[in-house]
């Protein structure tokens, strides 16, 4: 056998032959795929690499640009305002993410069952996140007027509050109010989500428990919940992700205010490109943005999927 | 989504050959076509009423009325001029024209409006925002003037005579003091809008041009602060200081964003009201307090003078309009006398100075007021304005702030100087 003829058999054994059916089927995915990526290309890609391509230009809303480098993101490090807005947002992000979550299991566990009556209060408790955040807002300001608003009135009658406490004026009063808005509006997506969860545990692991005298705790604990970690994971990768990206609530209720102490970034990057006019700058706390949001996401699948290797 | 958002409004440039200058002994006559114009929705009762009119006496020449919403006219309009499809004429916030005039984005209208019969009669607050470099690219629109209110029946209770008004910042905070000592339930001396940063600026900076006191110095490009040492401002800032620390204005003042203000004052219950025509325009529905019992004055300054806040729209043709001169010809229609005559019963004062006589003063006597007082009447030419005062966390506000619910005057001028210098270095303006 000749040489060449050894390196032909070798090279035939490395690569699988594919038959003609395997390669027409690879042809087709391509071609249904093809609208997909095209749309995604259009919509996703190029606008993206656009923006990162306008954050390293100092581009105005109006007039001509030029091409600075990376001046935008070193002034972002420079930048406190935009260094306090990231900590207001973390720290938004730390109060409101584990209520979201419990609140949301909570009720999850009050209509997993399929009682009478359980669409009923799965409608009512889903119902906020169907209004939606913007309607939400509004109501809120309204009733967080003082000497006007239901708040105050029913706080008062109740002690707790002064008929005329001006919740929006005041940086931890405003931050409670938002947050205890956003966990009413969002706990009831997680409780879809979770009660989808919960339903797909298979009846007979909880029996089997039964049998074994384990109480409703010891069932949660060890079985709901460990079966639940993916579904869990991504109920707290929504809800994070939807704190970093908080601007509706605060734009109606605080516009960011007393001064900048309830600004989040999304706020400050509004203010930057469309009020200060600077897209260049606004472009690049974007795409910082993007990549934090990105990296913790990718943590938080990472630690998933970990959890759930050690789990099998 | 905002990466894309940011991308899109960012993309596309027109790549036409652009007509920057309006020529021509044809040009606003007789034009055919549609013409596309922009106003604000805050001032939709004057464009809706204007565009009905002209349309129906111009068969051969239509406007197409856009309204945009508030705070989105200017991105609105600075996308469509990069994206080559602006409109043909925009109403425009006055203190926006500079942002896009120092870019060259309007037509040069100085030939056209230099020809007006009447420019010398023209709001010279509003001519003056949409000039740049000697060059005309506007021309006003309406007028939106603030004013000083007061209760002639409150003024009458307290021992002080109801024809005459405070002229002074003295006399604005003996008179409420005055007020406040015969003040019943509810009723107090003096009210402001304390959570609305541009109602405050809306009332407080004509106290200062009264005495031709500006905040902002300079032309734009090189533009300084002047806050630190300001007197004017100090007093100014003390008077409001000393109004809330005495408890002459109701508490709820501090959370008033502007959407309840001048409900106070039409039940009768404040006595001194600095606030904007809008108080008293439509008649004042729902109003306790009798029209009679309504005294209007141009808001004073320190130890005398008066202004008014040239606020309102002003004209515009960006370039790149399809129907330049068919704009024109609308832009004419609005500014003569029979249509400006109507702006007291939508809401606004008209930009011409030369409609007030005798009739009009009888049938819009606040309205008389402020369009006597648009002659002194000033705003600022500053790329940076929504930044520094209509901003909730931008300096003028957090000034105000310290000061006043703070009691902090000295620390709260230090802080706005910096806060003022840093805005606009940043716009570069």
């Amino acid at each position: 056998m000749s040489g060449r003829g050894v390196s032909d058999a070798v090279h035939s054994a490395r690569r699988p032959h594919r038959s003609p059916r395997s390669i027409a089927g690879a042809r087709a995915g391509w071609l249904l795929s093809a609208p997909a990526i095209l749309f995604v290309g259009a919509f996703v890609v190029f606008p993206l690499c656009f923006a990162v391509y306008i954050s390293l230009t100092n581009w105005p809303l109006i007039g001509s640009y030029h091409f600075i480098g990376i001046r935008n993101y070193i002034y972002l490090f420079q930048d406190s305002t935009f260094g306090q807005t990231v900590l207001f947002t973390l720290e938004y992000t730390a109060i409101v993410t584990v209520p979201i979550l419990l609140v949301g299991y909570g009720l999850a566990l009050l209509v997993r069952a399929n009682r009478p009556g359980a669409v009923i209060f799965r409608t009512i408790f889903f119902l906020p996140y169907v209004v939606g955040l913007p309607t939400e807002s509004y109501m809120l300001l309204l009733e967080l007027q003082p000497d006007s608003g239901a708040i105050n009135f029913l706080l008062s009658r109740l002690g707790i509050a002064s008929q005329s406490t001006a919740w929006l004026i005041h940086s931890n009063l405003a931050l409670i109010a938002v947050s205890v808005l956003v966990v009413w509006f969002a706990s009831g997506l997680t409780m879809v989500l979770l009660m989808a969860g919960m339903q797909g545990i298979p009846r007979e692991l909880y029996e089997s428990t039964q049998i074994d005298g384990a109480s409703w705790w010891d069932q949660e604990w060890n079985v709901t919940i460990p079966l639940l970690r993916g579904t869990i994971a991504l109920s707290l990768i929504i809800s994070i992700i939807g704190s970093f990206l908080a601007f509706t609530q605060f734009y109606i209720l605080t516009q960011g205010g007393p001064g900048t102490s309830t600004d989040t970034v999304v706020m400050w990057i509004y203010q930057v490109g469309f009020v200060q006019l600077h897209l260049g700058e606004a472009t690049a706390m974007s795409i910082v943005l993007m990549i934090v949001v990105g990296l913790i996401s990718m943590v938080q699948f990472i630690s998933l999927r970990a959890g759930q290797e050690q789990g099998t | 989504m905002m990466i894309s958002l940011l991308a899109v409004s960012a993309f596309a440039n027109g790549s036409k050959e652009k007509s920057t200058t309006a020529t021509g002994p044809n040009f606003g006559v007789n034009a055919t076509g549609i013409v596309h114009f922009w106003a604000r929705s805050a001032t939709s009762s004057v464009a809706r009423a204007m565009v009905k009119e002209f349309n129906a006496t111009h068969p051969n020449l239509q406007v197409k009325l856009t309204e945009t919403q508030a705070g989105q006219a200017v991105t609105k309009l600075a996308t469509a001029l990069r994206g080559g499809s602006p409109p043909d004429v925009i109403g425009l916030n006055d203190i926006n024209m500079p942002i896009f005039t120092r870019k060259a984005q309007f037509m040069d209208l100085t030939e056209q409006v230099n020809a007006l019969s009447f420019k010398s009669a023209l709001s010279p607050g509003h001519l003056n925002l949409a000039k740049y470099q000697d060059k005309y690219y506007g021309v006003p629109y309406l007028a939106d003037l603030s004013m000083l209110f007061y209760n002639k029946a409150l003024f009458r209770k307290a021992g002080l005579d109801p024809n005459t008004p405070p002229s002074t910042f003295a006399e604005m905070l003996s008179d409420a003091q005055a007020v406040q000592k015969i003040a019943g339930q509810d009723q107090y001396g003096f009210s402001f809008a304390g959570n609305c940063q541009g109602c405050l600026g809306f009332t407080m900076l004509p106290d200062l041009w009264a005495v031709k006191d500006h905040l902002i110095d300079g032309p734009i490009g090189n533009q300084t602060a002047n806050i630190a040492g300001n007197k004017a401002l100090e007093q100014l800032l003390t008077v409001y200081k000393d109004v809330w620390q005495q408890h002459l204005a109701p508490q709820a003042d501090q959370t008033q964003n502007g959407s309840t203000w001048g409900k106070d004052f039409l039940a009768g219950n404040i006595g001194v009201f600095p606030a904007g025509f809008f108080v008293v325009a439509g008649n004042s529905k729902g109003s306790t307090l009798a029209r009679s019992d309504i005294g209007a004055a141009p808001l004073p300054g320190p130890n005398g003078g008066y202004s008014t806040f040239d606020g309102g729209d002003d004209f515009a043709i960006p370039v790149g309009a399809q129907n330049a001169s068919g704009a024109w010809e609308f832009i004419k229609f609005v500014l003569q006398k029979q249509q400006q005559l109507e702006y007291p019963g939508l809401g606004f004062t008209p930009i011409r100075t030369d409609i007030l006589d005798s009739t009009f003063l009888k049938e819009h006597p606040f309205d008389a007021v402020v369009l006597r007082a648009l002659k002194n009447g000033y705003a600022p030419p500053t790329t940076a304005y929504n930044s520094l005062f209509n901003q909730p966390n931008g300096p003028w506000f957090a000034m105000f702030r310290q000061a006043v619910y703070q009691g902090d005057v000295a620390g709260a001028m230090k802080t706005g100087q910096s806060g003022f210098v840093h805005v606009l270095q940043q716009s570069g303006s």
